[in-house]
């Protein structure tokens, strides 16, 4: 039953056991997020809305800036979706296609998504990271100072950023970036305080490793699982904070668009019966938060080891 | 008691004063002054409205001068749109209006929001319960801008009961669709913590006693298990006030109900900094104030709280 290790064979046999036999941490949680049907089919309707995002364009007939003339002056009529004509999604009021715009501000909004989740988890892990593994004082005017910003209006403080130094895409990510990094180092000196006391960094520490080694190479590796599920749920966050400033009309600007734009715009013409151009952003809007969501519930049950 | 209401004041008012100084950088940095215009002023008269508001004077002289009439005396200094008025006077006009329909979005968020929640967790694991999570999980990707132009969609255009905008004074008719815009979300994230919490609760030792010994449910949901499923509620209070601010800007710029948020989008339009800077800080003061009355409420009800 045992392999002999008293053997060449028998310790092969016993590293094949061995082998077969571990379940890392990383299987186990691919094996419980598989078993949850909704962040599966959050994770599915993820991926397809990222192909449509990013590769929709390839179908499109039109343009996101080419004018349908002859439908312009007569939208609320002929404007609506139509295989025939090469529209799917209907033109917009000014006869742009509706489709090239909603895959051209999903691709926006994911990004935006995306690259302000990647800032505020960068940043707020390594500060809290930082502040939780030297204490003390450190700690205490580093986790201050995030009490203090925790307390201002960021959506403001953004608008009013948005305002002085011109609307773009890239003061668009610096201001979310900048606002949703609080929260993450909270959570991630939280943990740290709990890791810093484990055998492996005393290991660590005194065969004299650096400090700030020791934090990269590991703290921050342990703080992962944390950190991707906390990532995955600031990203629906970050795109509804891009679209509540697009929605404002402060935040993307024209001939670019994003799928608060796009709402915000569609929602400008509902009166005029064009339903179509409320419908098909919002659709999209909504189907990606909720996919987000379920993929985020469903990695906190895979990962987090507090709620199982 | 006193004095964990002193070190909270302590750690309030310098972050009042960092808020201040911080809009007053930021609108330092920005190119171009008030009176720059397209047609440039003779430098006689420039010097001379620079001279009348201040602004040849040094920078830190600047910045004192700002903070010191903002604190003694709430004055953020005159509109550059609307040259006839200050601040002061656009705060006010508006404020009033913010004021009604957030105060009804909150009471409707925390009586809707505690309600469902409760009921959820009586009825753990019923179609009650089902409906309840559905709602809150539902309003969850429903932030207001999109509620907003849903509800004027349905109520307005295809029913015509409501107004699809506007305010008359804060009639009731034009202050429902704001307050359900507004506060749909709110009251889904203080459903589902409620929910969580009253659930955790119930399984305590003490409710089990209550219910050995007779009591009525209804005695031991309001009498006993109430108070302590309120806590995460209330420290979620906080936040959701700042949210709910934010959200009446959308609010504003939607229904036309000219409350500051409309002034804030309009200000920032026309660059009007000083309305965008006194608009921040106002609501910055508010949050820091509310998070205060949350904690000091929190420390008083929890008796865990050591101070």
């Amino acid at each position: 039953m045992y392999p002999d290790k008293t053997t060449a064979a028998g310790l092969v046999d016993a590293a094949h056991l061995a082998e077969v036999q571990g379940r890392s941490l990383w299987k186990d949680a691919r094996q419980r997020f598989m078993r949850n049907k909704a962040a599966v089919a959050g994770l599915v309707a993820l991926v397809l809305i990222t192909l449509f995002a990013f590769f929709g364009g390839f179908l499109a007939q039109w343009s996101t800036e080419e004018i349908d003339w002859p439908l312009m002056g007569n939208v609320a009529q002929a404007g609506g979706p139509s295989i025939a004509n090469g529209h799917y999604f209907g033109v917009d009021e000014l006869g742009r296609d509706l489709y090239a715009r909603t895959v051209q501000g999903t691709r926006i909004s994911l990004l935006v998504g995306f690259v302000g989740a990647a800032i505020a988890v960068i940043v707020g892990t390594l500060y809290g990271a930082i502040a939780g593994y030297f204490g003390g004082r450190t700690d205490g005017v580093m986790m201050r100072i995030v009490d203090i910003l925790m307390a201002i209006p960021f959506m403001f403080v953004l608008i009013l950023m948005l305002v002085i130094f011109g609307r773009s895409i890239l003061m668009l990510f610096i201001g979310i970036g900048l606002i949703s990094w609080l929260d993450m180092s909270r959570i991630a000196r939280g943990q740290t305080l709990t890791l810093k006391n484990k055998e492996f960094v005393e290991a660590a520490i005194a065969i004299g490793v650096r400090p700030m080694t020791i934090i990269l190479r590991h703290i921050v590796p342990n703080l992962l699982g944390l950190v991707i599920v906390y990532a995955t749920l600031l990203v629906p966050t970050m795109i509804i904070t891009e679209s509540f400033i697009s929605f404002l009309g402060l935040g993307v600007q024209e001939p670019a668009t994003s799928l608060g734009a796009l709402i915000s715009a569609g929602a400008g013409q509902m009166q005029y019966g064009v339903i179509w151009q409320l419908a098909f952003p919002l659709f999209f809007f909504i189907v990606t938060l909720f996919a987000f969501f379920f993929v985020g519930d469903g990695l906190r049950d895979a990962l987090d080891p507090k709620d199982r | 008691m006193f004095n964990f209401v002193l070190k909270r004041l302590a750690i309030a008012i310098p972050t009042i004063l960092i808020l201040i100084v911080l809009s007053f950088m930021l609108m330092f940095a920005a190119p171009g002054g008030p009176f720059n215009s397209e047609r440039p002023l003779p430098p006689q008269v420039l010097a001379n409205l620079e001279a009348r508001y201040g602004l040849d004077q040094p920078y830190w002289k600047q910045m004192s001068d700002y903070v010191v009439n903002v604190v003694t005396r709430f004055d953020f200094g005159p509109s550059f749109q609307y040259r006839d008025r200050t601040v002061t006077d656009v705060i006010m006009q508006g404020f009033p209006v913010t004021l009604t329909y957030g105060f009804w979005s909150f009471v409707v968020a925390v009586i809707v929001g505690v309600s469902l929640g409760v009921v959820a967790a009586i009825k753990h694991n019923t179609w009650l319960d089902y409906v309840a999570v559905g709602i809150s999980v539902g309003a969850q990707v429903l932030p207001n801008f999109v509620m907003a132009p849903i509800l004027v969609l349905v109520f307005t255009l295809w029913l015509g009961w409501l107004p699809g905008g506007g305010w008359q004074g804060g009639q009731w008719q034009y202050l429902i669709l704001p307050v359900i815009a507004l506060s749909t979300s709110y009251m889904a994230s203080i459903a589902r913590i409620t929910r969580s919490s009253m659930l955790e609760v119930l399984n305590a030792g003490f409710i089990r006693t209550a219910r050995a010994k007779g009591l009525p449910t209804w005695r031991i949901i309001l009498g006993h298990a109430l108070k302590p499923a309120m806590l995460p509620v209330l420290s979620y209070l906080g936040p959701a006030f700042v949210l709910m601010i934010t959200g009446s800007v959308v609010i504003d710029v939607y229904f036309s109900t000219g409350g500051i948020g409309q002034f804030f989008v309009n200000s920032a339009f026309s660059r009007d900094y000083a309305v965008i800077m006194g608009i921040t800080i106002l609501v910055g003061v508010l949050t820091i104030l509310f998070n205060l009355v949350v904690d000091v409420l929190y420390a008083w009800i929890d008796p865990k709280i050591r101070y």
